[in-house]
């Protein structure tokens, strides 16, 4: 009897539930795990322009996220490096705009370097901040980086090294957070991380060419190290409501206000005029 | 009114008979799913295994620069790249895992004595209860501690300037280091072990260790000569339970060790404790985005075959060398 009575009342439940969540979807995506902390941010702006439209993001890595587009097992996928030959099947589409900032410590007085200096550093060619004047530092170079699978690493390699091997004294870590900290720690460190980083203390950036790696020179392009965050859909039948979402993000002045907030950089968006008085 | 012997004669639903078959089938069901992974594993990481041959074992050449040209392979398209030498890996976990072991095993049996003959009954209720804790916290509260405590020391304090610059030009001696993942792991097993040689050292007989003394012999001398001796089957289990737990460290390691794939070369006197390195479980850890690349995912999970089997092997010889030490068994 009891359990007669508890049918019924999940039945009734279920009446009162489905009209309410009837027509509403969820996008289910992977991907970049740099990227995730953007995404859930404009998931969470667009969920508030459209209710019906919920997502699933797994941050399985750019790569893996790729795969899962192809296989059909997400909708679409997130992605810090530009296309290769093994993405066939797939579209890229740009998001938005990130910038690859060098860091060291605080108390290094370094504020410019080459490309040059920065590739010598990062293959082990120069290993002493002797080797660059401008440290005002006479110890050894701590430089820390990512590791070899991650989408940040492959863009650093191509951009910075132009494919040479990173030398074996880098110490790779599993996070651009956990890169940010060993430079906060140590004040002979130098390593890579997304712009978004930048707002961590005790550590700063460092200008490449006599770029500063700050939004106005990413969105110009004039940084070297600036980077698109891409969205990546299946090319045979893209989901049209995720086309919607990839046009908002890309078009709206809502969504360029949480990208900037978020640390990166709108490449497309309109901005919001201000009134003159 | 109810008839006494037609009750009786009613067999309950949960009769002996069916909780036997019923939990049979559960003990079967979990024998099953285990063999079916230890299965599952090896098949997915054999073709590594077939590609490389003994030489998967032994050494040569940069394992993260195998690692990516792997990853690469399977990502552009082109011919897969199975080429792997995993000695950098292995030695890597022979020296964290041993080196903790041997610290924690030692430890853990001097305070477990403490704990259980020659400390206050007032500490003995303070000390119980913190071991235990002490053995659930979870390894990543132990690898913040390392990344924002001992790693920073360890690189500003205790490393000099002269040993940076002698291998500058091979590692970085940043305090990522051999020496933080023992540290931290021995904390880490420490407490499991404490906690298992306490049990077995409290299930000695009492009247054993009153017949040793009175016969004059000291306490600390009967308690060592008696009391360890008899719960040696239990110091073997606890051993090897730690042990396990250690080899299968991933998360703490990763954040600690440096996660650079370099063997530490005894030979090099002291830096050997300062340099970075990265054992097996880590490895899979750091380079779980590369599971989309196919030669890389069947490596990961040769990988976990060789920790699987590890510690089996690990279970196997805990179990060997109680056999012998049963005759002192207090229980």
């Amino acid at each position: 009897m009891r359990w007669k009575r508890l049918g019924l009342a999940t039945a009734l439940g279920l009446l009162f539930v489905a009209p309410a969540s009837a027509g509403a979807k969820t996008l289910i995506g992977s991907g970049s795990s740099v990227a995730q902390p953007y995404l859930q941010a404009l998931f969470a702006g667009y969920h508030r322009v459209k209710p019906g439209i919920s997502f699933l993001y797994t941050a399985d890595g750019g790569n893996a996220g790729v795969k899962d587009v192809q296989a059909g097992r997400s909708q679409f996928a997130a992605q810090t490096r530009p296309p290769l030959p093994s993405d066939g099947g797939t579209t890229y589409v740009k998001l938005f705009l990130d910038g690859l900032c060098i860091y060291v410590n605080q108390q290094n007085h370094l504020a410019n370097m080459s490309l040059g200096e920065l590739a010598d550093i990062f293959t082990g060619v120069r290993t002493s901040w002797t080797q660059v004047p401008s440290s005002a530092l006479n110890t050894t170079i701590d430089a820390v980086g990512r590791d070899s699978t991650a989408g940040t690493f492959t863009f650093f390699t191509a951009a910075v090294l132009n494919g040479q091997t990173q030398g074996s004294n880098v110490n790779t870590l599993a996070s651009d957070g956990l890169v940010a900290n060993a430079i906060r720690q140590d004040p002979n460190s130098i390593g890579y991380a997304g712009l978004a980083r930048s707002k961590t203390p005790g550590i700063k950036r460092v200008s490449l060419g006599g770029v500063a790696c700050a939004p106005q020179f990413i969105k110009s392009l004039k940084y070297p190290l600036s980077r698109f965050i891409w969205l990546v859909l299946p090319t045979a039948s893209p989901d049209p409501d995720v086309q919607k979402f990839a046009d908002w993000i890309r078009r709206s002045v809502p969504a360029g206000e949480i990208i900037t907030k978020g640390g990166a950089v709108p490449a497309f968006n309109k901005t919001r005029k201000h009134r003159k008085h | 009114m109810h008839d006494p012997l037609l009750f009786e004669q009613r067999p309950h639903w949960w009769s002996d008979r069916r909780a036997e078959l019923s939990l049979g089938a559960v003990v079967a069901a979990t024998l099953a799913g285990v063999v079916a992974m230890l299965v599952f594993v090896v098949v997915q990481g054999w073709p590594s295994f077939a590609h490389n041959g003994l030489a998967w074992f032994g050494s040569g050449g940069s394992v993260d620069q195998q690692i990516k040209a792997m990853f690469l392979s399977g990502e552009t398209g082109g011919h897969y790249v199975y080429t792997f030498h995993a000695w950098a890996l292995i030695w890597s976990t022979i020296l964290i895992v041993g080196g903790a072991a041997a610290l924690s095993f030692v430890s853990s049996l001097f305070v477990a004595v403490f704990v259980v003959e020659f400390a206050p009954d007032w500490m003995k209720q303070i000390l119980h209860p913190v071991v235990r804790l002490l053995a659930s916290v979870p390894s990543v509260i132990y690898g913040l501690l390392g990344v924002l405590v001992l790693v920073p020391f360890i690189g500003n304090h205790v490393i000099n300037q002269a040993d940076k610059a002698s291998v500058s030009h091979i590692i970085s001696l940043s305090g990522y280091s051999l020496i933080a993942g023992v540290l931290i792991l021995t904390v880490m097993i420490a407490p499991l072990m404490i906690s298992i040689f306490a049990d077995g050292l409290r299930s000695v007989p009492r009247h054993w260790l009153e017949a040793s003394q009175a016969l004059g012999i000291n306490r600390w001398r009967t308690f060592w000569k008696v009391g360890v001796r008899a719960a040696r089957p239990a110091i073997v289990a606890g051993t090897v339970l730690a042990m396990a737990r250690a080899l299968g460290e991933a998360v703490m390691l990763a954040m600690v060790s440096g996660s650079v794939g370099f063997a530490p070369n005894p030979f090099d006197g002291l830096i050997f404790l300062y340099e970075p390195s990265r054992p097996l479980a880590p490895t899979i850890i750091q380079n779980i985005e590369g599971l989309s690349s196919p030669p890389l995912k069947h490596t990961l999970f040769a990988i976990a075959s060789v920790l699987l089997v590890s510690a089996m092997l690990l279970s196997l010889a805990g179990w060997a060398a109680k056999q012998p030490l049963k005759r002192y068994a207090a229980a």
